[in-house]
């Protein structure tokens, strides 16, 4: 799909669904898996656990007793009608991940700047469609293979040599 | 919404937040409420997160990425709508209720809350905190000051070492 960007440049974009939250115990935090429709892309997003849970709770419809600061949220944007039509994780910058909140209100569209977590837990909340710039999915497989680099220890180059 | 939080704003006990003190055996907040015509004090446990929410806004801390009630502020401000107070209008079996009154052009709406989210709005967009006659006098912690100074030498003495 493409996207006008605020500069006018076209920006490709590719919706993905929630398909899981797993624990990273190496990070001591979640990672949110987000996956393409046909599954040849997937993008983790690392989150902390209060926003591990805020998500969790809406993908598993649970209504908690009090609204917790998502359903706080919505309500917020309930109370004047403001809809979420969409979110975008927009940027991947140093491990950090950028996302835009995408709304209308009073015929006019907004783009809020937001983190991914909490972008993907209105989303859920809102039934809002969840998008990832092309260019983010191709900057995760390259950090993840930095990454995967900086990990090696010298003795795994020893394996090799021998 | 309850009868309560309709009372006269005139009726209402001003609060001012004086500070979030780490409970870390239960991983919760406490959040202490000084009346601010008296300075009697209130105190009301929340979460970590929010605990963590409410301490960054009193520090007027502004963190790399904005955080979840930085984002409530920003819809605000985008939409022009604005906190005009926040109250805490009931409390059952030790569960504090609260509700926050937005405006947008003369357009009034109030939201049911849990105290920790209306607070932290509140502290960001700077609307007054309040309790209603009756959450005030069936408040809890009126003889926790001792106990919470007790704490916080503690606190300081773990650090120390």
């Amino acid at each position: 799909m493409r996207l006008l960007g605020c500069g006018g440049e076209i920006v490709m974009i590719t919706q993905m669904q929630v398909k899981g939250l797993m624990f990273d115990p190496y990070n001591n935090a979640y990672i949110v898996v987000l996956r393409d429709e046909d599954e040849s892309e997937m993008l983790p997003i690392w989150v902390g656990k209060s926003e591990a849970s805020a998500i969790s709770l809406a993908l598993e419809h649970v209504a908690p007793p009090r609204p917790m600061t998502h359903d706080f949220m919505k309500s917020f944007l309930d109370a004047y009608n403001a809809k979420v039509i969409s979110v975008v994780i927009t940027d991947l910058n140093e491990h950090t991940y950028f996302a835009k909140v995408h709304l209308m209100y009073e015929d006019s569209e907004y783009a809020v700047d937001s983190r991914p977590s909490d972008a993907i837990a209105l989303a859920i909340r809102s039934e809002a469609p969840i998008f990832a710039n092309d260019s983010v999915i191709r900057k995760q497989s390259s950090e993840e293979l930095e990454q995967w680099l900086e990990n090696l220890k010298p003795d795994d180059f020893g394996k090799l040599d021998s | 919404m309850t009868d309560t939080a309709q009372s006269n704003a005139q009726d209402l006990i001003p609060l001012s937040v004086s500070r979030v003190v780490e409970d870390s055996n239960t991983d919760t907040r406490i959040i202490v409420l000084t009346r601010t015509d008296d300075a009697d004090t209130f105190t009301i446990w929340v979460g970590a997160p929010e605990g963590d929410s409410i301490r960054r806004a009193l520090d007027a801390a502004t963190p790399p990425r904005p955080m979840s009630h930085d984002l409530v502020k920003s819809f605000g401000e985008h939409f022009g709508i604005t906190t005009k107070r926040v109250v805490l209008t009931d409390v059952k079996s030790s569960t504090y209720y609260a509700t926050v009154f937005l405006e947008n052009k003369g357009v009034e709406r109030s939201i049911d809350a849990r105290p920790s989210d209306a607070i932290a709005l509140a502290l960001r967009t700077h609307a007054p905190i309040y309790a209603t006659p009756d959450v005030w006098k069936r408040r809890s912690g009126q003889h926790l000051d001792a106990w919470l100074a007790k704490l916080d030498t503690k606190d300081i003495d773990t650090q120390e070492v």
